[in-house]
């Protein structure tokens, strides 16, 4: 069984994550807010090929989507510990491939990149927010990690089952 | 044997199977110290053919006229003799502008962006003030060769000082996320309502003068320590497809 960041065609698919976080058309979000593609990707590399390359890979794709945002928060943070927790998952029997834990995983990734973004804004602001970005802030992680659970049992399971395949083969 | 007399082999091809991987952390850090440069440049390379069309473009240089019209009113009444007093070098017509086609839009979510089609190689830098049609949109934050990264006065963290021409009053407008930025003044007695025009100050040396951002909505004079007022900007990012950034 081949591991995945062994095959170049599976490595170079993470360079959709930063494509798709460009360019995602405003229909495809909820209220304006896009899917957290990074860990749409991530979920199924990191239950295929395992704790070490899904945190790498986390790293990897955090180091990318923060050198395309304003900055001022980091996901690397998040990304790194749920590729390598979603690793750890998918070494343990029986294997992840149900829709809804897929979706619930998800959403759960999602969330917790929103948190740890939400609580980086916190500190930078010396632990208050104004009302406002505090509602906007709660309305982005949630918007976000509905459409990211939504999205995940369509997309994340045909990467599972194409990722599983290669790495059979 | 030849493996016991060299203990340090088994390592050195530990180090030669990670190398490749550390090679490319290396260069992934590099594109996020970067802003990511090659990333972007390539994403406008790829992405040039659905580029938006002309059209946007001329309608902006039709409304271009009805914002000069609002900048000549304000012009009229501004303190030009200040701004002579002052010998600031900024004059509204002495500015150049680049027009510029967005490639990326994220006017909601995290981080509140747009991304240029232009970017070092037409002059832009950071800190240039990038309008819509309307009005100010976002001021520039990163460029790279071929595209440049706008952080919309919605965004989080986005400040910028205005002026309200009508009750000759100052304020700073602050981005908090939500697509209707707040605006804070300092003096707790104020004539400011609902409707007046917010512009940029006829005295911003860091921003073009007397543009015009936008129109307050509401006021909240019992906001402490001051009062708050919520501006209804006139320049939409979510629906703009070309801008025009001020050059110096």
């Amino acid at each position: 069984m081949a591991p995945l960041h062994r095959q170049p065609g599976c490595v170079s698919s993470a360079l959709l994550v930063p494509v798709l976080s460009l360019a995602t058309p405003p229909w495809l979000g909820l209220d304006g807010v896009p899917p957290a593609w990074a860990v749409l990707w991530l979920l199924p590399w990191a239950l295929v090929d395992g704790p070490v390359s899904g945190a790498v890979a986390g790293i990897a794709l955090g180091l990318v989507l923060d050198g395309l945002s304003l900055g001022g928060a980091s996901q690397i943070p998040a990304l790194l510990l749920l590729g390598w927790w979603w690793g750890r998952l998918g070494r343990r029997p029986p294997s992840i491939q149900r829709t809804l834990n897929l979706g619930l995983l998800a959403w759960i990734g999602s969330l917790a990149v929103g948190l740890s973004l939400l609580l980086q804004l916190l500190i930078q602001r010396g632990w208050t927010l104004d009302p406002w970005m505090s509602g906007w802030g709660w309305q982005t992680l949630l918007c976000q990690a509905l459409v990211t659970a939504l999205l995940a049992p369509m997309l994340v399971s045909m990467q599972l089952l194409l990722w599983r395949k290669r790495g059979t083969s | 044997m030849g493996a016991s007399l060299w203990p340090g082999n088994g390592r050195w091809r530990v180090l030669g199977r990670v190398a490749p991987w550390l090679a490319l952390l290396l260069g992934l850090l590099m594109v996020r110290l970067s802003k990511g440069a090659g990333f972007a440049d390539a994403y406008a390379l790829l992405s040039r053919p659905f580029w938006p069309g002309p059209a946007q473009r001329e309608w902006i240089s039709s409304a271009a006229s009805l914002e000069d019209q609002a900048r000549l009113s304000l012009l009229e009444q501004d303190n030009q003799r200040l701004r002579d007093l002052l010998e600031l070098q900024r004059t509204g017509g002495a500015d150049s502008t680049v027009a510029a086609a967005v490639i990326s839009r994220q006017p909601r979510g995290w981080w509140q962006q747009l991304e240029l089609g232009k970017g070092s190689l037409n002059g832009i830098s950071v800190a240039d003030a990038v309008l819509g049609p309307g009005g100010l949109v976002g001021r520039v934050q990163s460029v790279t060769p071929t595209t440049a990264r706008v952080r919309l006065l919605t965004a989080p963290g986005s400040e910028v000082g205005v002026w309200l021409p009508r009750s000759r009053r100052h304020g700073l407008l602050v981005g908090l996320g939500t697509h209707r930025p707040q605006l804070r003044f300092i003096d707790k007695d104020l004539d400011v309502r609902a409707g007046d025009l917010v512009s940029t100050s006829p005295a911003s040396t860091l921003l073009p003068p007397n543009v015009p951002v936008g129109v307050i909505q509401s006021v909240d004079e019992r906001a402490v320590p001051a009062p708050r007022a919520v501006v209804h900007l006139i320049a939409a990012p979510e629906a703009i497809d070309w801008v025009q950034v001020r050059i110096d």
